[in-house]
């Protein structure tokens, strides 16, 4: 009954340590992930919660305080897990060419499969969407699921690997090749323990109009721009270089590394239960694949 | 108080004997007095009982740990005692048939946020969780007492009982004595927060009694009351959803701004309700008829249709059955609240359109 | 392809690529005036588009005057009127619902038949429903598009 009161003093002193806590940006985390790996990384091979983060990044909360509760938070993972059970959610990145197979309301008894690379991949919990692009008959075409929604019977990844910017949206402006893939593309298989590989082409843009401004935007996988000098000019005045060392604004728009262990301790197991009958349906599918040549 | 209350009384006795000597003087002198005659007099308010000052002045005593622990067991020693709280069989033994006309009492609930579920068909819907507390009955007060607390009595037809009801156990050594003093009778820890509610007398419940998130069935409609976000003072165009005035050809100054606030002639003057620029949110609002989705037994969350509840995440809400009358329950409800803690529940109860998450993938066949 | 796609987002560019400037911006919405792009292969639509004067919406058959998918609209293609069917937009789309990069339509004729044979881009499946809805409420029949589309997304 009186549990609260140590309680509350508790909490009062996490508080005051998650001030003076590392930040949790993926960049500024480099230097502190070796140190943490040691104590983070569960026994008997599994997999480092500094890994979850980038695998399964919709399990972590929006760090928009006024919207956080620990308890909505519980429920949502729990039915996040739920849903992971049923079908394989696998690992993909932003720059992953993917299927994704549908049951339509429009056509029923005939599940729809789009194949695309993704472009953007945001939303936290049950809302997390990603958008997949592709060019269908010299026609771009772009669709938008959510990850957890239960009319998706089948989430495939045909390419696993990441782009150089985190965002993709300029392929909308770029020459329709860049975009085009096959929709009868097989899978390809990454050898296990390999890290994901990171696609190094650089997007050609095709001549102005464009929906956003590109040559703002300090993008690494797009080529040289071709542009007058004033553009190039304006984006270096409206450039914010110092943003990076804007440590209250990284501290807003991260969960604390300590919540983040949290988090991921009281679902790794269920998790690892899921990487676990992942590998098993991996290694059926490479064994009965028939290789038929023609 | 007994002062104010004898002050009053004499007020009264010296107004009705001024009364009696005007009705004799008019018959004496025929001399016509004339006094102001107020038609709708504001009402007189008055707070209720338990409104009385929460917080204490926490002074820095420096006590040694020792002591921390010592006060910290007293107050276990305290409320720890499980005797005084009712025996919830008794209750139910004791209650009614339920009844459409009855009203039940509401809870005190805390909005934790806002959240996607699935229909059998595939579409989406928003629902916004409501966390119930650990709501306990503190008082009830009949109908008869609670209109003697009242100034201004009005004849009141159907008449109604109030149910003091308080959530989130705290700390007592935090409150003042006055505010402790309420739960004396029954049996629970003090409360941060406290609701009233207005229930039929049959739906009254003995202080002590628990309520949780059971009281109400998958299925059934409620009404959500919370308090609005703070917005501060705010122009037209946010707080009315004016359109404001153009950007550009020869305007200047008035882009945000209301425009007209009156005409001429005969109502050559701002009408009492104008729209204007002021203060908003920051007010009570119900929001009703929103359907119960689905029950965490565990946590006790209730998951209602909407994503437009009044007030922020985290903050307190009150629920009380729909007074819509085409959404009130037809099938008998948990009367005069769910006491039955023997029985097992499911961890979650689902309404019949809901997709589990552990139900396989929605396909649609071909009919 | 890349001087026809500019015209498409609805601009001019000049092709010399020393001055850039558009006439309009970039329109995710179809309201009077925003160009289209016929994707069937009727004689009109294909001269239209082959020439570079793609077709102008005149007129949206819809109470708020913004054309969303499956609605009809009237164009202005080679000095004719004409109607037609939406079938692809450039706006943000629901979940599962396609987003085109360009905004397509087939060309219909009064009673609802498509003027052309084929269409050769995908068109998305929501058609469906919607235009078999709108041939119950408005008397003509849309759903002979849905014959000729050769993809569905």
């Amino acid at each position: 009954m009186l549990s609260f009161i140590s309680k509350k003093s508790n909490s009062i002193a996490s508080n005051t340590r998650n001030f003076l806590r590392h930040s949790t940006s993926s960049q500024a985390l480099k230097p502190t992930e070796e140190v943490n790996s040691s104590n983070n990384k569960p026994k008997d091979g599994r997999k480092s919660y500094a890994e979850f983060r980038h695998i399964y990044p919709e399990f972590l909360p929006d760090p928009k305080i006024e919207f956080r509760n620990s308890i909505r938070e519980k429920l949502e993972r729990s039915d996040m897990i739920a849903r992971r059970t049923l079908i394989d959610i696998p690992e993909f990145y932003v720059g992953t060419i993917m299927a994704v197979t549908v049951s339509d309301k429009h056509t029923p008894g005939k599940p729809l499969r789009f194949v695309g690379i993704c472009i953007k991949r945001e939303g936290c919990g049950l809302r997390s969407t990603f958008i997949l692009r592709n060019v269908v008959d010299h026609q771009g075409v772009e669709v938008m699921y959510e990850l957890y929604d239960p009319t998706i019977q089948k989430i495939e990844v045909l390419r696993l690997e990441k782009r150089l910017d985190d965002e993709l949206l300029y392929l909308r402006d770029s020459l329709s090749e860049f975009s085009t893939f096959d929709s009868n593309m097989e899978a390809e298989i990454l050898a296990e323990g390999t890290p994901v590989p990171v696609n190094p082409i650089k997007v050609q843009l095709k001549p102005r109009p464009w929906l956003e401004r590109w040559e703002r935007k300090n993008l690494k996988g797009v080529e040289k721009i071709d542009l007058p000098e004033k553009f190039f000019k304006r984006a270096a005045e409206l450039a914010k270089p110092y943003e990076k060392y804007d440590l209250m604004k990284q501290y807003m728009g991260t969960i604390p590394e300590e919540e983040q262990n949290e988090i991921f301790a009281e679902i790794q197991s269920q998790l690892h239960k899921l990487e676990v009958t992942r590998k098993k349906m991996k290694r059926k599918r490479t064994f009965v694949k028939p290789t038929k040549l023609a | 108080m007994a002062f104010i209350l004898s002050n009053i009384v004499s007020k009264t006795c010296v107004k009705s004997l001024e009364d009696k000597l005007l009705a004799l003087s008019i018959s004496a002198s025929g001399t016509q007095i004339r006094e102001r005659h107020i038609m709708n007099p504001p009402p007189r308010l008055r707070n209720p009982t338990w409104f009385t000052k929460k917080h204490r002045v926490v002074h820095n005593d420096e006590i040694t740990t020792d002591n921390q622990e010592f006060v910290k067991e007293v107050v276990q020693d305290k409320y720890s005692n499980k005797d005084e709280s009712p025996l919830l069989s008794e209750i139910a033994a004791n209650a009614a048939e339920w009844q459409p006309t009855f009203k039940r009492t509401g809870v005190i609930a805390r909005k934790i946020g806002i959240y996607p579920i699935w229909m059998k068909d595939g579409t989406k819907m928003t629902t916004t969780l409501l966390q119930v507390l650990d709501n306990h009955v503190i008082k009830y007060y009949t109908p008869e007492e609670y209109e003697n607390s009242q100034p201004n009595k009005t004849r009141v037809m159907k008449k109604k009982g109030c149910l003091l009801l308080g959530a989130e156990g705290t700390d007592p050594s935090l409150l003042t004595k006055e505010y402790c003093g309420l739960f004396k009778n029954s049996g629970v820890i003090p409360k941060k927060f406290l609701a009233r509610f207005f229930v039929s007398p049959d739906a009254a419940l003995p202080p002590g009694t628990p309520i949780n998130a059971l009281h109400f069935q998958v299925g059934n409609f409620v009404d959500v009351r919370g308090k609005t976000i703070d917005r501060g003072f705010q122009g037209v165009m946010k707080r009315h959803g004016f359109k404001g005035m153009p950007a550009s050809h020869g305007v200047t100054k008035t882009h945000r701004r209301g425009g007209n606030i009156g005409g001429g002639g005969e109502k050559a003057r701002v009408w009492p309700g104008t729209k204007m620029p002021g203060h908003m949110g920051n007010r009570y609002r119900v929001l009703k008829g929103l359907k119960i989705w689905r029950i965490n037994t565990k946590y006790n969350v209730l998951y209602v249709s909407g994503q437009n509840v009044p007030g922020d995440t985290n903050s307190i809400v009150t629920i009380y059955d729909t007074i819509l009358p085409l959404r009130k329950p037809s099938n008998p409800v948990p009367f005069p609240t769910y006491l039955n803690t023997d029985e097992i529940h499911e961890e979650d109860l689902y309404d019949d359109d809901v997709h589990q998450f552990c139900d396989p993938t929605i396909e649609y066949n071909e009919t | 392809m890349l001087m026809n796609s500019g015209i498409l987002n609805g601009s001019r560019s000049v092709s010399n690529g020393l001055k850039y400037f558009h006439t309009s911006s970039c329109c995710r919405e179809i309201q009077k005036m925003t160009k289209l792009r016929v994707v069937d292969n009727s004689e009109i639509g294909k001269r239209a588009m082959a020439e570079g004067k793609p077709p102008k919406c005149i007129h949206v058959y819809n109470k708020t005057g913004i054309g969303k998918i499956g609605d009809k609209v009237l164009v202005a293609i080679k000095g004719e009127k004409k109607k037609g069917i939406l079938v692809g937009l450039k706006q943000n789309q629901k979940t599962k619902v396609p987003k085109f990069d360009s905004n397509n339509l087939v060309l219909i004729d009064e009673s609802g038949t498509p003027v052309g044979t084929r269409i050769h881009v995908p068109i998305p499946t929501i058609l469906r429903t919607i235009l078999k809805e709108k041939t119950q409420s408005k008397g003509a029949d849309y759903t002979k598009i849905l014959a000729i589309a050769s993809k569905f997304v």
